[in-house]
C-alpha cells in the first residue's frame, strides 16, 4: 500500500514529476554520452593494438604509449622467432606523411606498413575491397570516415603520400585513430615514405603458440629482449589509453562535463522533490497521525524516487540507444560497452536517492500533531 | 473496547523565551459507549488536549491510561503501533490523499504501515461506503466529491478498522448544516450502538445534542462537565 500511494502521488504531481523525470534523464542522457564519447576515443587512442590480432607487442624501451616508441631493429624477430612459444612474429613501422587529395591539398596522415603476406597489425575490417589489396606494393588503404576529408578518393585511385605513388586499394571501416588519419600500406611503401633506414621498425608483433601460458612467455620476451619493452596486446592497450586519458586533459576534461551533468540531476531532483514533498507534507502528517511511523514515510518518498528513476532511466536510454544508433558509423567518435550501462543505471539511483534527501528529511519532519487545529 | 483515562496531564508551550501553560492539569476519563464533547473558546486548549489523547503530542505533566497500560511517554514508534491499533481519527478538513482514491484513502489505514490488507478489507470498505452514504464513489478522486462527501470518507476512514477510540477534531465546521447534522448522527450511532469511545472537539453548539457528556475548556482549564441530563438542547438530538 505504501509503494501504492508512492505510485499514486507520483501520477498526481504531474509537474513534479516531470521535473524529477527531467533531473533522472538529464544524468542519464548526458552522462551517458560523455562516456559515449569518451569511450569512442579510448577506442580510438589503443585501435591499433586491440585490432592487431597479436597477442604481444615489442617496443622501444619505456614506451608510455604505442604512438610514441622509437625504432627498433629487426632481429629481434629472429630472437623472438626462436622461442618455441612463439608462433608467428611481425614487424610494424608507423610513419607519417601528407595524402595529396584530388583537389592537391594536403591532409596529414599516419602510415601504417604492414608485412606481406601476414598482415599483421593491418586493417581489420573493410568497407570496399579486401586485404587482398595491400598484397600489392603500391596499395593503400582509406578508411571511410575519412573519405571525406582525403577528398573522396575512390577505389584504384593514383595519388601520393610523401610525394610517392600510391593507390587506394581499399577502404577501411572502423580504423581511425586518436593522432588523426590512418592509412595502411605495405610495409615497403611505409618504409619509402618515411624514409626509415634500413632494418628499424615501430614494434614487432607476435603471436603466441595455443595453449602456451602467456605470462610465462612474456617473461621469457622479456629476458632475451632486454632493450625493449614486451607488453601484451591488452597491457599496452591500457598503458596507451592511460598514458592519453590522464596526460592529454581528456580524463579532466570529460570527468568536469560528466561531474556538471550529475550536478544538474542532482540539483533539478533535489528542488522538484523537495517542492513535491512540501506540497505534500500535511499527507504525511494524515499518514503519520493514523498510525504510520517514520519509516513508513521513507518508503513512500523513496518508492516516489525509485518510481521516478526506473521511468526516467527507461527514457534516458531510449533516448541514448537513438543517439548512439544516429551517431554510430559517423565520424562522431561513440561507443558504449555493455557493462556501463547497469553501472550508469545503478549510478544515477544512487545519485536520484541523493538528491531527494533534503526532500525526505522534509517528509520526515511531518508531525502527526500538525493534523488538528 | 478500550477506557482512556488521563491523570494531572498538562501542557506547556515553549517559545525559546518564555514557557506557556496551555493545558492546567486536568483529570479526565472516557468510557466506551459515550460520545464526548470538548467544548470551548479557540485558544482554551481542546485541541492540545486532543492532540495529547491521540498521542500524536506528549504531555508535559500528568499521566495517561488506555485501559491499564500507561501510554504517557511512548517512542514513536510504539506511539504510532497504539494509533494504529487503538485509534480512529477525523479532522477539522477531510485531510484525504490526493492521487489516492475514495477507496484507496480508506484502505491505507489498514496498511499504512506496509502490512498486507486483510481479505475482508475490499468488502469492508464497500459496506462502510454504502453504509455512509458513498456508494460508487470507490474509484474516484477526492477532489470530485463534496466537502460531507469527503468527511464521510474521512470517518469511514477513521472506522475501516473499527478502532476503539475515535478522536474527531471540528468534524462539522467545514460542512453545511445538513452535513454537519448527518456526519454527527453517523458519530452517535458509533459510539452509542458500537460501544466505542468517541471525543468531539468542537464549538459548534449544534453538536451538543448529541453529546453524552460535555466538557467546556477555557483558559486550558475544565470549567463545566455536564451530563447528558443537563445538556440544554437535549431535546432538540435525534
Amino acid at each position: 500500500m505504501r509503494s501504492l500511494t508512492a505510485f499514486r502521488m507520483v501520477v498526481h504531481d504531474r509537474s513534479s514529476t516531470a521535473g524529477a523525470l527531467l533531473g533522472v534523464v538529464a544524468i542519464v542522457f548526458l552522462v551517458g554520452q560523455q562516456l559515449s564519447i569518451l569511450f569512442g576515443l579510448l577506442n580510438y587512442m589503443s585501435v591499433l593494438v586491440d585490432h592487431s590480432r597479436a597477442d604481444v607487442w615489442i617496443t622501444s624501451a619505456n614506451v608510455r604509449n604505442v604512438d610514441a616508441g622509437n625504432l627498433i631493429s629487426a632481429r629481434y624477430i629472429d630472437r623472438a622467432m626462436g622461442l618455441r612459444e612463439v608462433e608467428w612474429a611481425e614487424p610494424v613501422l608507423i610513419g607519417s606523411g601528407l595524402f595529396r587529395t584530388s583537389d592537391g591539398s594536403f591532409e596529414s596522415v599516419r602510415v601504417v606498413g604492414t608485412r606481406r603476406p601476414r598482415l599483421a597489425g593491418g586493417p581489420w575490417q573493410y568497407y570496399k575491397g579486401d586485404e587482398q589489396a595491400l598484397l600489392d606494393v603500391e596499395s593503400v588503404t582509406v578508411d571511410r570516415l575519412d573519405l571525406a576529408k582525403l577528398g573522396h578518393p575512390v577505389l584504384d585511385q593514383v595519388t601520393e603520400i610523401g610525394d610517392r605513388r600510391v593507390r587506394v586499394g581499399a577502404i577501411s571501416e572502423g580504423a581511425r585513430g586518436f593522432q588523426g588519419t590512418l592509412v595502411f600500406a605495405p610495409l615497403d611503401k611505409v618504409k619509402e615514405i618515411s624514409r626509415t633506414p634500413l632494418g628499424r621498425y615501430s614494434a614487432i608483433l607476435v603471436r603466441l603458440n595455443p595453449h602456451v601460458d602467456k605470462e610465462t612467455a612474456l617473461s621469457l620476451l622479456r629476458r632475451v629482449l632486454p632493450e625493449c619493452s614486451v607488453y601484451s596486446s591488452a597491457e599496452l592497450s591500457r598503458l596507451t589509453r592511460h598514458y592519453y586519458f590522464t596526460e592529454t586533459g581528456i580524463g579532466g576534461s570529460f570527468g568536469f562535463s560528466t561531474i556538471i551533468a550529475v550536478l544538474i540531476g542532482v540539483v533539478i531532483i533535489s528542488l522538484t522533490m523537495y517542492t513535491s514533498v512540501l506540497g505534500r507534507s500535511m499527507d504525511f502528517a494524515v499518514i503519520r497521525a493514523i498510525g504510520g511511523r517514520r519509516r513508513d514515510i521513507a518508503v513512500v518518498v523513496m518508492s516516489e524516487v525509485l518510481i521516478i528513476t526506473g521511468i526516467g532511466l527507461f527514457v534516458g536510454f531510449l533516448l541514448l540507444a537513438t543517439l548512439l544508433n544516429a551517431t554510430s558509423g559517423s565520424s562522431i567518435p561513440s561507443y558504449f560497452p555493455t557493462q556501463v550501462p547497469p553501472i550508469l543505471a545503478g549510478g544515477t539511483i544512487v545519485v536520484s536517492l541523493v538528491g531527494s534527501l533534503i526532500a525526505l528529511r522534509v517528509a520526515l519532519k511531518a508531525e502527526p500533531a500538525s493534523v488538528f487545529h | 473496547m478500550a477506557t482512556l483515562t488521563l491523570k494531572k496531564i498538562a501542557r506547556d508551550f515553549s517559545d525559546g523565551r518564555q514557557v506557556r501553560r496551555v493545558l492546567f492539569p486536568t483529570d479526565l476519563d472516557f468510557a466506551p459507549g459515550e460520545l464526548t464533547v470538548l467544548s470551548g473558546p479557540s485558544g482554551s486548549g481542546k485541541t492540545t488536549l486532543l492532540s495529547i489523547m491521540g498521542l500524536v503530542l506528549r504531555p508535559s505533566e500528568g499521566r495517561m491510561f488506555l485501559d491499564e497500560h500507561e501510554v504517557t511517554a511512548l517512542s514513536d514508534q510504539e506511539a504510532a503501533a497504539i494509533r494504529l491499533k487503538y485509534y480512529g481519527f477525523v479532522f477539522q478538513q477531510p485531510m484525504l490523499i490526493e492521487g489516492l482514491s475514495v477507496a484507496e484513502n480508506i484502505l491505507l489505514a489498514f496498511a499504512v504501515q506496509g502490512d498486507r490488507l486483510p481479505p475482508d478489507a475490499r468488502q469492508k470498505t464497500a459496506t462502510f461506503l454504502k453504509t455512509l452514504g458513498l456508494e460508487g464513489t470507490a474509484y474516484m478522486q477526492p477532489r470530485l466529491l463534496s466537502g460531507g462527501m469527503k468527511q464521510r470518507t474521512s470517518i469511514a476512514r477513521a472506522l475501516i478498522k473499527d478502532p476503539a477510540i475515535l478522536l474527531c477534531d471540528e468534524p462539522t465546521s467545514a460542512l453545511d448544516a445538513e452535513s454537519g447534522q448527518a456526519v454527527m448522527r453517523i458519530l452517535k450511532g458509533i459510539a452509542v450502538d458500537e460501544g466505542r469511545v468517541v471525543v468531539v472537539v468542537s464549538h459548534d453548539a449544534r453538536v451538543f445534542p448529541y453529546a453524552d457528556r460535555l466538557f467546556t475548556l477555557e483558559n486550558g482549564t475544565i470549567v463545566s462537565d455536564i451530563r447528558e441530563n443537563y445538556i440544554p438542547e437535549k431535546g432538540d438530538a435525534p
